[in-house]
Formats: structure tokens, sequence, C-alpha cells
């Protein structure tokens, strides 16, 4: 059975967050601010999560390898600035150690005693929003394949790396749909890498999440990035069941047109490993 | 109970305590009186400073032995007071707001004995015993009853909130006696001593005259060793009270 692998300091496993910069994600979504800012604030909080679930008393356990791939322009590039932009995947214990700065936020709170408190609370930022050019989403998953290969030959019994990919816009370098079927071909010993994509709510057509079939879908390109997409595994199909999605067999790790509230769940359901890491 | 009945004296249990890993501190924690009310709580290691929310448990169920939602809001109070939240980087403050979590076993025994009340959250084990014979258990009663994700006690409030559908001196709460026991014995453990006793308790030689046998530090830790070595018990922080022939 695949993605059964335990995951330990000893087995990490990959987590690549893929993520579309083009000039169309500088558009102002229903809640006033840009799919880029959006996007880079539910990602900062994904890498705030991850490392809080991985700390323990004696500090942050290396339980993943972390990287973000940026693309825009005629550009692919490692997400993280400062310390961690030289390479694209780090431990994840690195990049708690390596923010970009710390902000300090407002959020409400239960004060123990049946009130409500606003509690000033440190927030930090390793990724910024940025928006500009076109969308080499081709050349993106290149350089995927050439991270996620490399990881999985360093870590052959490891549960198999997990890529979510947002974006909002069709590639503009060719198709990239030959890059991901290479590569959900790469594989550990516990089961093949896991692409799932998510579209970027544009504002236009209906909102189409965990299809089963190419037939769900109203036009080529939803086609092409349902078939992108890697099925949902039985422990993640469960998990994006709880949170109220319906889900079927053959259901695939694809949303198009999602709104913020898919964007935040869809973050949560691909990161699900974090939860059964060695405690 | 009243508090009448708690006057009731009665001598200290042993009490003894080994770390998971002799580098590593013990997140258990236990506190005796003489009269007669006894707590240990489990700290759980995930958890940020969980050593120092179990000691507080302790310390204020053998104060006040009334388990009340106000009795945990001061108790968490306390907690919070032993940090400068505002000063801590941010990794140190997540894990502050994400919560310290612990159980928290509580004993009171009165009148010599003719009335015991347990309270239990979490999955540290009370077991009433007649010899080498178990006569009750709580809050759990077969080994696979201990998981890995045990209801426990969070100095965040938003995680007690499985509290709120509880009714605190029933749900929580077991009463025994030793009345009618020929060789009664009260014993108070973690998780991982709870588990080991449980699982052993068909085999022909009682886990019970095994604990019994064990009157000193040095010979409480030799055995959690043997049976860590041996499998029988996984290498956690590991507690014991144990009150014999009252």
């Amino acid at each position: 059975m695949a993605y059964q692998a335990e995951i330990s300091r000893e087995n990490p496993t990959c987590i690549l967050f893929v993520i579309d910069q083009s000039g169309s994600m500088d558009e102002i979504t229903e809640a006033g601010r840009s799919k880029a800012a959006f996007v880079a604030d539910v990602l900062n909080k994904t890498l705030y999560t991850l490392i809080t679930s991985c700390s323990k008393s004696d500090g942050v356990r290396n339980y993943f390898d972390v990287g973000v791939i940026a693309y825009a322009g005629s550009q692919v590039t490692s997400g993280f600035g400062g310390a961690l932009s030289g390479e694209i995947v780090h431990p994840i214990q690195a990049i708690s150690e390596n923010t970009l700065r710390v902000e300090e936020r407002k959020r409400k709170t239960d004060d123990g005693a049946g009130g409500v408190i606003e509690l000033k609370t440190k927030f930090p930022v390793w990724f910024d929003p940025k928006s500009e050019g076109g969308t080499p989403m081709r050349a993106a998953l290149g350089k995927t394949i050439e991270t996620v290969g490399g990881w999985c030959e360093q870590h052959p019994g490891s549960y198999p790396p997990t890529i979510l990919h947002v974006t909002d816009g069709q590639s503009t370098d060719g198709a990239p749909e030959e890059m991901a079927n290479g590569l959900r071909q790469i594989s550990t010993k516990d089961g093949q890498a896991l692409l799932f994509n998510l579209h970027v709510n544009t504002g236009a057509g209906l909102e189409i999440v965990f299809p089963t079939a190419e037939s769900d879908l109203n036009d080529e390109y939803s086609r092409m990035l349902f078939r992108m997409s890697s099925p949902l595994p039985a422990h993640l199909a469960k998990f994006a069941g709880d949170k109220g999605y319906s889900i079927a067999d053959g259901s695939r790790g694809f949303i198009f047109n999602g709104d913020p509230q898919c964007v935040v769940d869809f973050f949560e359901i691909g990161t699900r490993p974090r939860l059964v890491a060695d405690r | 109970m009243s508090t009448t009945e708690l006057r009731s004296k009665s001598r200290l249990p042993l009490a003894f305590s080994v770390p998971k890993r002799e580098d590593q501190p013990n997140e258990d924690s236990f506190h005796r009186t003489a009269k007669g009310v006894h707590a240990l709580s489990d700290g759980a290691s995930v958890s940020f400073d969980s050593a120092s929310w179990a000691r507080i448990l302790v310390r204020r169920y053998a104060r006040n032995p009334e388990f009340t939602h106000e009795w945990l809001s001061a108790a968490i109070a306390e907690f919070r007071k032993l940090y400068d939240r505002d000063s801590m980087p941010w990794m140190q403050q997540a894990s502050f707001d994400k919560g310290s979590f612990a159980s928290l076993l509580g004993v009171r025994i009165a009148d010599a004995g003719r009335a015991i009340q347990v309270l239990a959250v979490g999955d540290s084990l009370a077991v009433l015993c007649d010899g080498d014979r178990i006569k009750a258990t709580f809050p759990i009663s077969t080994a696979s009853e201990f998981t890995r994700s045990p209801r426990l006690i969070c100095t965040n409030p938003t995680h007690n909130t499985f509290l709120d559908q509880m009714d605190f001196g029933y749900d929580l709460v077991a009463d025994w006696t030793f009345r009618g026991l020929e060789q009664p014995a009260l014993l108070c453990m973690t998780d991982a001593l709870g588990h080991w006793l449980l699982s052993q308790r068909d085999r022909d030689s009682s886990p019970i005259s095994v604990l019994r046998r064990l009157r000193t530090p040095g010979a409480f830790a030799r055995f959690v060793q043997e049976e860590r070595a041996a499998g029988r018990m996984k290498r956690d922080d590991t507690t014991l009270i144990a009150l014999w022939q009252v």
C-alpha cells in the first residue's frame, strides 16, 4: 500500500509549493486584496503551522523538507529570500530560523473565563506577494521535476513529495501537461509524487472542487489541469470529506476557480501529513 | 465528600518517577499530602513547558481538590504568569499560544479508606486492588484504550471545550472504598505504566505483585528499565503513587 510510510526525523517527507507570480495575480478579489497577497498570506500561515506542528520541547524537528518555487515573466526561482534563496528545498528547522521579517498582528482569542480578548501576535513572513509578466508554468514544472527527482533519490524510503501548485492563468511557455505527467512518475518506495493543482478564482465560471472525471469540466484548459492532478490518496480523500467536500472514488487533487476558503482548505489538505508526523 | 471527612489523616503513599531518558526532563509531576489528597499529572512533551503545567495542576489539586471551571481558569492564569508572552520570540510565542497539555489524576481518601474519590482527566490511571487482584480501574479499563491522542487539560482554553460537555461530579469521577477488601491498595500511575499494567493483567504473575515489591526509587527505576528493554513498556516518563495495605 502506498502513502503509508511513517514521517519521522529519519524519514522526512517533502512539501513543495509552486506559486504563479504572473501579472494577473494582481487582480483584486472581493475581499479587497490581490490574489497574490492572499496566496502569500495563506502560504506564510501554512509554513507557520507546519513549523509549530514540528516544535517539540527539544526544538523544531525536521519532519519536513519544504521548498517554494516561484515563477513569473521568464524566471523560475526560489520563493524564499535571504539565506534561504540559494536552494529550493530546506529542512523545516532552517526555515524556522530564517524569516524575512516578523510582523505584529492582532487576533481575538478566548480569555479562559468566558470572554474574548484581542492578542498581539508575532507573525513570521517568508514569502512576499509579487505579480508581473507571463506564466512560465512549463519551466516551473521542469524545475519541480529536477527538485523532486533529486529529493527522492536521497530519500527512497520516505513518504513521497507533495507538490501544491497554485496558478490563476494559462501557461505562456508551452504545454505543461507532459511536465506534470513526468513529475507524477517520480516516486519513492512509498508511492508516486503527488501533484495537486489549485486554479485561483478569476471571477468567471463555476467553482469545481476535487472532480472525478474530465466530463465534469467545461473547457479544454480545466480538463488539462484535471489530467495534470494526482488522484487523492485515501487518507487525504477522507480528510477532504471531513472538511465537507464531496469526495468520490477517483477524486483528483484539483480545484478550478477556487474561492478564498478553497485556497485555505487546499493548503490544509495538501499539508495533512503534518498531523501524522512522529510525535 | 465533605471537608470534615477530608481531615482524616493517612500516611503518605510511596511515590516514584523516572524520566523517559536520563538526559531529558521528566514532565510528570506528583504531589502527596498528609490529609489523604494525592495527585499526579503527565505533561505532554509535544507541548510548551508541560512540566510546569503538570506541577501547577498537582499542587493546586492537593490544595483544593474541588475541580471546577473556575479552578481550571485559576490554574491557567497561574501558568500564564510564569511567562512574559509579549517578549517571546515568534516561535516560542506560537508554542505558548498553542498551549501546554497535561493529564490530571487526583485521589481523596477519607475515613481511613472508607471513602475514596478519584478524579481523572486524560490517560493517567487509578487502580483499586485487593491483594494481587484488580478490583477497579479508572478512567481506562483496557490496554487498547490508551491512544496517541488522549484528551488532556490545556493552558489554551479553546482546547478544553470537551470539558463543557461533561458533568465534572459524574463523568470525571469514580467513588471507591476499601471497605470489604482484605488487603486493599490504591495505585495511581501515568500512561506508560498504566498500559503495562492493563496489558499484563491476565498473566500468571499478577502485575500488582510485581509493583508491590518496588519499595525504593532504585528498585522502581530498575523495573522500568527492564520492562522497557523487554519491549513491554513504552519509553515515556513513568510515575507511580502506591498506597499499600491501608
